[in-house]
């Protein structure tokens, strides 16, 4: 198991976690769609769950859903194992997939009393949770519509309305913003930061849009060809220092501006030049007064670049690490391999 | 609080006692196109007869039987809502669950999968009550007229009602057994099918019964409607098992409801028959009857046997956490739990006790050989069957408990054609007379076996106990390879220590 390499500052982890994954195995035949996963999310975090497609992310929350069962594994939800218990999982979960089905001739207020009925909520209960969810999703005026006729955009509230309607502890979201366009994006997003910061639920989320993940994701596990590759909050991730195994996980892109001046080119061809004597230094670019190079040293190799740089002679007016994005790390630590 | 307010609350309370699929169901089925325009049809071609038939009568609606005339045309109309349309549309709402996509969000919500299938069926059932509703006054009407009688209308009104309930019950089962969209398509075809055909059937069966009067006082009338009733009762809960077990959760226990429906079934069919004799004496149970009820059993136990002796053996966490902690009580309950090997061990129990039941009756000779017969062949397929799913799984983990069930049918189809083969290629000659090598066709040995109660075969005693002979041979065969399977599907769930199931459980938390 990938252990993060450190806990997420936001988030209690010294209590019982929402949600774990222990070794989960789920194989059709020869394929090893879910190959020996492993990860754990505490309440009130949200974890982002990314891999390119076919990598076992709808498996993995399937299976957390209580949809399909593993071959080997467990997995478990506030506690309860989804392969012994899928019954109490259910009561603390809400699973919203990439796609749901709509019943015809029912509207929104229907759809949601069904649902409510279905976890047992009766009564007072009932209509307060319906209530509360109209007002949370701003369902509120679209409430006699016809399901079948909402947009994408309303639909997808209405389906996280539907997840939240129970009041679960832990929510899964596979692929939240497929499909909206970029104001219901940005909305959807809110309502999602507000499930873990004011509702305290955990929530685990597959996307392909890795910028939006990155804003709202205190931690994330990439997975690629059913195992994960790196598991840890998001900013260890984008500065490489997750848990994963990969070379890669020491690279960290350095940026250098010199002084601007008449013999600027020069300074430049001296700084490349001397840039590229240097060890642990690759890929040297340079353009105007500035270089960018991938660095494979740590923090005190880098201060001691630093040193060495000025003591050179060189003109240094901005020294940093580039932070590299979510999708930048995605793409470094992914090999593109598809099963 | 006005009384529109007190009403629509007290409906509300009133609803939240009831099955969330029946009102969703009922909600929506009120709105659907298909409820409205069967709702009009109904009414319409219902004045239309009461209409034209009043007129076409003329002044003989005064003194004629015109009463039981107008009834049947009201049944008719009433028969098709209720026998193909409701059923139809309790089909088309569970394959609708999973075409749009809805049922799996259902199947994660805290619904039992008991609650799913009779929320369905209920709501099937209040369709039909409020068509019923709306052909009562025309059948109101028919009892002005002449020729109307009480006891026959309610008697088929009441059997219409059941039947109706019955076959929506069947529907739903079928609903549940296919997944993918094509086998959804030939499941829809056959349906509407089967639905046209059990329709036209009860419809046939009811013109006759309408044209003559019901002997309500006989003895035997009441006999055999109590026996229908009883039989499609016992075939509905099963009907209803299946479709559970099918929308069950994989770990969970998908056979013991099932297994116990079908030892249910064996014994309320000899229960009856001894019951029947225990009224009126042994001599009154025909010979054909007990036959025929021996080999209606052996069906029943070569289908239910073949199901449960081929099931995956594997005992998940969950089922063994939820068996008794007394160890009587799991010797007892064993051949009940799921697992091939206790399939094996609960068919061959119930063939052994038909064996018995016959042989140890004063039933003639034939009879005796033919149930034992029955019996053996019932054992040596069932048992081949569990010994193909045993080594299947152990040769590959993709054999699933289907492709031993398929193999066992063709298996069975082989044995069945294959003494006919040579004669069939020019090889042989054809011959009416019943030969050894036919032994495997467990029809023909049957029907050899019978022949000799009307002297019509070519049977002998000394060839019926070489067939005997044969199947003993195979079946002690058949027992040897599956005798430690049984014996450790039997001790597995007997020595089974729950302490130790709990402990390697997961361990739970409260939230």
């Amino acid at each position: 198991m990938i252990e993060p390499v450190s806990t997420a500052a936001a988030v209690d982890q010294r209590g019982e976690p929402a949600l774990e994954l222990r070794h989960l195995h789920r194989f059709f035949g020869r394929l090893k769609a879910v190959d020996d996963v492993s990860f754990k999310a505490w309440p009130g975090q949200v974890m982002g769950f990314i891999g390119p497609n076919g990598a076992g992310k709808t498996t993995s929350m399937r299976i957390l859903a209580t949809l399909d069962t593993p071959t080997a594994g467990d997995a478990f939800v506030c506690g309860y194992s989804v392969v012994d218990d899928p019954d109490k999982v259910r009561r603390y979960l809400g699973f919203m997939p990439d796609s749901f089905g709509k019943y015809a001739n029912m509207n929104v207020v229907e759809y949601l009393d069904f649902y409510a009925r279905a976890y047992g909520l009766r009564d007072a209960k009932r209509r307060d949770a319906i209530e509360h969810v109209l007002v949370f999703t701003e369902l509120r005026k679209l409430a006699d519509k016809a399901i079948n006729t909402l947009s994408k955009g309303m639909s997808q509230r209405l389906g996280l309305g539907r997840c939240l309607i129970h009041d679960p502890q832990v929510m899964i979201l596979d692929e939240p913003a497929a499909g909206l366009d970029p104001r219901a994006r940005v909305e959807l997003r809110e309502l999602i930061r507000l499930l873990a910061t004011e509702m305290k639920k955990t929530v685990l989320i597959s996307s392909h849009i890795l910028t939006e993940l990155g804003e709202i994701c205190d931690s994330a596990a990439i997975i690629e060809a059913g195992q994960i590759l790196a598991y840890g909050t998001v900013d260890e991730i984008q500065r490489n220092q997750h848990g994963g195994s990969t070379e890669l996980t020491r690279v960290r892109s350095l940026h250098v501006r010199i002084a601007a001046g008449d013999d600027v080119q020069s300074r430049m061809h001296s700084l490349e030049k001397w840039l590229l004597e240097q060890p642990l230094i690759n890929l040297v670019q340079c353009a105007g007064a500035a270089a960018i190079f991938d660095f494979e040293g740590n923090d005190e190799d880098q201060q001691r670049l630093l040193q060495n740089l000025i003591a050179a002679g060189h003109p240094v007016i901005e020294f940093y690490g580039k932070t590299q994005s979510l999708e930048d790390a995605f793409m470094n630590i992914t090999k593109g391999i598809t099963q | 609080m006005s009384a529109g307010d007190k009403f629509f609350h007290l409906a509300d309370y009133l609803t939240d006692r009831l099955n969330p699929i029946l009102v969703k169901e009922t909600r929506q089925a009120l709105k659907s196109r298909q409820f409205i325009i069967t709702f009009m049809l109904l009414l319409t071609v219902a004045w239309l007869i009461s209409v034209f038939g009043t007129v076409w009568y003329g002044p003989a609606i005064e003194y004629g039987s015109a009463g039981r005339a107008f009834f049947v045309a009201y049944y008719y109309v009433i028969g098709f809502a209720s026998l193909f349309v409701v059923p139809f549309g309790a089909f088309r709402s569970m394959l609708n669950e999973r075409d749009h996509n809805t049922y799996e969000l259902l199947s994660i919500s805290t619904l039992s999968p008991r609650q799913i299938v009779n929320g369905k069926l209920l709501s099937s059932m209040v369709q039909v009550f409020i068509y019923y509703s709306a052909i009562a006054p025309f059948i109101a009407f028919t009892s002005l007229l002449q020729g109307f009688d009480l006891a026959m209308v309610t008697l088929f009104l009441v059997v219409g009602l059941l039947w109706s309930f019955f076959v929506s019950m069947v529907a739903l089962m079928l609903s549940t057994l296919s997944s993918n969209r094509q086998w959804q398509a030939i499941n829809t075809i056959g349906m509407i099918g089967l639905l046209l055909w059990q329709m036209s059937a009860a419809f046939g069966m009811s013109a006759v019964g309408l044209s003559e009067s019901i002997p309500f006082d006989s003895e035997e009338f009441w006999w055999v409607l109590v026996s229908f009733l009883v039989g499609a009762g016992s075939f509905f809960l099963l009907a209803q098992q299946i479709a559970i077990s099918r929308l069950t959760f994989e770990s969970d226990n998908r056979s013991s409801g099932i297994r116990i429906i079908c030892t249910l079934q064996f014994w309320l069919l000899w229960g009856g028959v001894w019951a029947y004799a225990y009224r009126y004496g042994t001599a009154a149970v025909d010979e054909d009857v007990i036959a025929g009820c021996a080999i209606m059993s052996a069906m029943h136990w070569l289908v239910a046997g073949l199901v449960f002796s081929t099931e995956a053996d594997h005992v998940s966490r969950r089922i063994r956490r939820n068996v008794s902690r007394l160890r009587v009580v799991r010797f007892l309950v064993a051949p009940w739990l799921p697992g091939g090997r206790r399939g094996l061990l609960l068919t061959t129990i119930h063939v052994l006790a038909l064996a018995i039941f016959v042989r140890s009756g004063s039933w003639a000779l034939w009879v005796q050989q033919m149930v034992a017969v029955a019996a053996l062949y019932v054992f040596i397929y069932v048992a081949i069957g569990s010994a193909i799913g045993r080594l299947g799984q152990m040769v590959t983990p993709e054999f699933r408990p289907a492709h031993a069930r398929v193999l066992i049918i063709l298996i069975g189809a082989l044995g069945m054609i294959a003494p006919y083969l040579p004669a069939a290629f020019g090889f042989t000659r054809w011959s009416n007379v019943y030969s050894l090598g036919e032994v495997t066709n467990p029809g023909g040995t049957l029907i050899h076996i019978s022949e000799t109660a009307y002297g019509s075969g070519s049977h002998n005693v000394a060839t019926t106990h070489d067939v005997l002979l044969i199947l003993i041979a195979t079946a002690g065969v058949a027992l040897l390879i599956n005798l430690k399977a049984m014996y450790q599907g039997f001790s597995e769930m007997v020595s089974w220590n729950p302490v130790n199931a709990a402990e390697s459980a997961s361990v739970i938390v409260e939230v």
